[in-house]
């Protein structure tokens, strides 16, 4: 059962062919007998999880309407809050902090009958390509427990594609659920921004930061879409726009549709992830589209703004970790400035000192202008040139990651890491939607991921394509070793 | 110098108002005071991870219709700023304000300086989050978070304020509008109304501006008039008396409290270098846009201005300036004086009896009119009865003594319950006193006679005197004109 999608799993219980509680059972038991090796969850919810599947047995007995998720287990990133649990965001600072609400996400799971089963590992505050930055534990890849499984929502990916549960939500401000995705051989999804609401996501960078699906299938992360994506009054910058249909639109054809591919910005790809990049555009003219060769050429500034904007974002998002009011404070402290000094260098690590120190610097008077307002007009320019493009194309083609995953510690220069976003970032400076999902496999047996982009709010246009490709390929349906 | 050097004071207002909102700004947490220490706040308020603040729309609907009541440009574009911080008063660490594209621009307020009327020019306004409070205890300090997230307005004025009058005047000026547009309790004592002085001064025609002082802690406007006075007096007692050294190092920037105890100002912390709060545009909200048709509504749907009132007190009512100036500066006074109109006509007596007998009545009480429990009828019965002369002005005073002692208690009543406050129509009483004033005062009929009519009220203030103020006026005139005309 294991191996089957949400929407299957959601079917056979809404036919009464298996009960909710014996889901869960199935998908405790799996992260027991293989989460020690992965390390994908921080928290597993064994008695929540039973409790509600007991209470959504009863309700299908009692013959009232279920919701659309019925059933189905979901793992969460530990920066969403799920109300009461642990809100760790993998940082030593909130070992103890207990969400004090419901993520407008969470909310709107459970409201369909979702089973949140756990949360997931992640960088700590999201900050990270590997997940090697968590302060509290490794996770490893799936399909190669000596690599990791990308980052930042390294843990929701590696639950998803160790089949611990069918469906898990990240967060992706740089890439954060496409890179894992890609890494892990799944679909990841970035709606666009403002599509699902980030009330109850520990910010980041609040601007480029978009709550977004993992599944085993194109239809699963729609299904999951059209749960969540939908405006909230909680958080001001919410679409304000009705819910989508998704699966209703996945009908395979995509004849005649333009998919833009920036030839002269994938130059320096590798031979083998641009074999198989090329193989998986084949595959896509072969469904009729028209490859058309587009210039994004701002893309070679994305990295040097991306890390001028989300950190400047970040620090000032970080800096109600006081040690004041919630999360740890030091017990060295003596005065108001030791509180402050003491909890943050024992709170945070390397990573987020090193990126709450940028975002500080390029903030500071005398070097706001030359950093923070000239990346701010160069984020407008990417945003333009986005727009002139999809005059011409209806979707934009890149690979996901330049690579496939790496090896756990393999990679110590922090500049080398930001490297791994480099197709990613654009999606998230113009807030546009963007999927990963498999597009084939290295020699070595590492899973690849394409990345299909499209314009502001043509959420159902990416995943309707995503779907076609999907009809047509296998890469999907490969499991890893241990959820064979 | 062989002459005094002439010195000018340069003052500009840094005004901080709570809008009166049910909500705070950015959360639905209630936006009242004086509740117990931390009941008023939420994930909002509280700087809560994953919290988001949402914009109360009633706050930006009050400071337009301020941005309208002192005829500034409403932006039809402005936005929000982080303006980072580290204090725990704070909740974010960084607070949410306007910092290159206020909601309001511009605008101006009139306000009566020593009888004549000034127009101050206003500098921006702009909408932001107020901070929570810190509490000290002997071995701690605790924060309370209710205030914080309270929508200000925070009123910047140009510096084109000269003397610490002006400073009042202006001050006072705008405290009246906000209420007359009810957007907020402007209580300087809750803090609901904060004001800062940025102080400097310079000898007159000197084309630049010397290094500023900002004074803070001004709870009153008689405390921010004597607070900048001081601090006046202090920059150029320091200018001349070190007047070899660098005007820049005679007076450096620094921030400065009222200290009302020594009547002095006190250095808080000096300003070495600029504070950097490292302001951007807040990601979590988006832009206000605003339609004209939204800021026309709001126009023209303001209640009566201060100043509106003023100008039709004078017109219609036939008030002096001054007077209908004072008493339209608070309107909840202007209000009263308007209901006990209604029920006598005499404006100019009853705006006197307003703000100079029951003003001075109830100085030390530290009550208005209002919260005296007097109501506008009983004065303006007792106002009525003077018309009347059913009691004499002298009378009058005592029985609003009385009223003072017993507020609610109706004047008539209190005036047929008292022997002593009926007035004397008794011809042959009043006649008695007449003649004896008259024997004693030869050399002023001397002088009325010959054309000093002033010499006629000081006898007939000399009988009035005599009767205990119990005399009726009308008697004791006519006595007198005919008692002097035979003489």
């Amino acid at each position: 059962m294991h191996s089957l999608s949400a929407i299957e799993i959601r079917d056979k219980f809404l036919r009464g062919e298996i009960s909710a509680v014996t889901i869960v059972e199935t998908f405790l038991k799996r992260i027991e007998k293989y989460d020690h090796e992965v390390g994908a969850f921080l928290a597993v919810f064994n008695e929540r999880a039973i409790q509600q599947a007991k209470k959504l047995d009863e309700k299908r007995k009692a013959g009232h309407k279920l919701g659309k998720l019925a059933g189905v287990p979901i793992a969460i990133k530990d920066n969403i809050h799920v109300k009461g649990e642990l809100s760790t965001c993998a940082s030593k600072f909130l070992t103890n902090y207990r969400a004090p609400f419901d993520a407008t996400v969470t909310r709107l799971l459970e409201a369909e009958d979702a089973i949140i089963i756990g949360k997931t590992n992640l960088d700590e505050f999201a900050m990270g390509s590997s997940t090697e930055n968590s302060a509290l534990q490794k996770t490893r890849n799936p399909w190669n427990l000596k690599c990791t499984p990308g980052g930042s929502s390294g843990g929701s990916a590696a639950a998803v594609a160790a089949r611990f549960c069918p469906l898990a939500f990240g967060s992706d401000t740089g890439g954060s659920v496409r890179l894992p995705a890609s890494f892990c051989g799944i679909v990841g999804y970035k709606p666009t921004y403002g599509r699902v609401s980030r009330y109850g996501l520990v910010a980041f960078g609040s601007s480029l930061d978009q709550i977004g699906p993992f599944a085993t299938t194109t239809a699963d992360a729609a299904l999951l879409m059209e749960v969540v994506g939908r405006h909230c009054e909680h958080d001001s910058t919410s679409l304000d726009a009705p819910q989508e249909d998704y699966l209703s639109s996945f009908n395979g054809d995509i004849k005649g549709m333009r998919i833009g591919v920036p030839w002269q910005f994938l130059e320096q790809l590798a031979e083998e992830p641009k074999q198989v990049f090329s193989a998986a555009l084949e595959k896509l003219k072969s469904l009729g589209a028209e490859i058309v060769d587009v210039d994004l050429s701002i893309l070679k500034y994305s990295i040097a703004v991306y890390y001028i904007l989300a950190t400047a974002e970040a620090s000032t998002n970080l800096a109600r970790f006081d040690g004041i009011r919630y999360g740890q404070r030091s017990a060295r402290a003596k005065t108001l400035d030791e509180v402050y000094d003491f909890s943050k260098e024992e709170g945070y690590g390397p990573e987020v000192k090193r990126r709450i120190l940028l975002g500080t610097y390029v903030l500071s008077a005398g070097y706001k202008d030359s950093y923070y307002k000239k990346a701010q007009q160069v984020r407008t320019l990417t945003i333009q040139q986005f727009k002139g493009i999809f005059q011409k194309c209806d979707l934009v083609a890149l690979p996901t990651s330049p690579f496939t995953a790496f090896e756990i510690g393999a990679i110590k220069d922090p500049l080398q890491l930001y490297l791994e976003d480099i197709y990613t970032i654009a999606a998230n400076l113009a807030g546009l939607p963007a999927v990963s999902i498999p597009e084939g496999f290295s020699r070595d047996g590492k899973p690849l991921g394409m990345q299909l982009i499209g314009p502001q709010k043509q959420d159902v246009r990416v995943l309707k394509a995503a779907n076609a490709f999907e009809k047509v390929t296998d890469y999907h349906k490969a499991l890893p070793e241990l959820a064979k | 110098m062989n002459h005094p050097t002439q010195w000018e004071a340069v003052i500009g207002l840094e005004i901080h108002a709570e809008l009166n909102t049910k909500s705070k700004l950015f959360s639905s947490a209630p936006n009242r005071f004086g509740d117990e220490p931390n009941t008023n706040i939420n994930d909002v308020c509280t700087g809560q991870p994953g919290a988001l603040p949402v914009l109360n729309k009633e706050a930006v609907r009050k400071a337009v219709q301020f941005g309208c009541a002192i005829n500034a440009q409403i932006a039809k574009f402005s936005k929000f700023d982080r303006k980072s911080y580290f204090y725990p008063d704070s909740p974010r660490n960084f607070q949410i304000t306007q910092f290159d594209e206020p909601i309001v621009l511009g605008g101006s307020v009139v306000a009566e300086v020593d009888g004549q009327e000034k127009v101050f020019a206003v500098n921006r306004v702009h909408l932001e989050d107020d901070a929570g409070m810190l509490k000290h205890f002997p071995t701690f300090a605790g924060v309370d978070y209710n205030r914080a997230g309270v929508p200000l307005i925070e009123i910047v004025s140009e510096p084109c304020i000269h003397s610490a009058r002006e400073a009042a005047a202006y001050g006072m000026a705008i405290k009246a509008i906000l209420q007359y547009i009810d957007a907020s309790d402007c209580n300087m004592e809750e803090g609901s109304l904060r004001i800062d002085a940025n102080v400097s001064v310079r000898v007159k025609g000197e084309k630049g501006l010397r290094n500023k002082i900002e004074i803070k802690n001004m709870n009153s406007f008689s405390n921010m008039e004597l607070a900048i006075d001081a601090e006046i007096k202090r920059q150029i007692h320091e200018y001349t008396n070190h007047a070899s050294r660098p005007q820049h190092e005679i007076i450096s920037q620094a921030t400065y409290r009222w200290d009302p105890e020594k009547k002095e100002t006190v250095l808080m912390r000096r300003k070495e270098q600029a504070d950097d709060y490292r302001y951007f545009p807040e990601p979590d909200l988006v832009p206000i846009i605003l339609t004209d048709a939204y800021i026309e509504g709001i126009r023209s749907s303001l209640p009566e201005l201060p100043l509106q009132r003023e100008r039709r007190y004078v017109s219609e009512l036939a008030l002096p300036a001054h007077s209908a100036f004072a008493i339209t500066l608070d309107k909840k006074i202007a209000d009263y004086f308007e209901e006990a109109l209604k029920l006598c006509s005499n404006a100019r007596a009853l705006c006197n009896w307003i703000l100079v007998e029951f003003a001075g009545r109830l100085k030390d009480t530290g009550k208005t009119l209002i919260d005296s429990g007097i109501p506008a009828s009983h004065l303006a019965k007792l106002v009525a009865m003077i018309d009347k002369g059913t009691i004499t002005g002298r009378i009058a005073k005592d029985v609003a003594d009385d009223m003072m002692a017993a507020p609610g208690k109706d004047p008539e009543q209190i005036v047929a319950a008292n022997p002593d406050y009926q007035p004397v129509h008794d011809q042959g009483e009043i006649e008695v006193l007449v003649d004896k004033v008259l024997a004693e005062n030869m050399q002023s009929v001397v002088d009325f006679k010959a054309g000093r009519d002033k010499a006629f009220a000081f006898l007939v203030g000399q009988v009035m005197k005599l009767s205990r103020g119990k005399a009726s006026p009308q008697i004791v005139n006519d006595l007198l004109n005919q008692k002097i005309s035979s003489l």
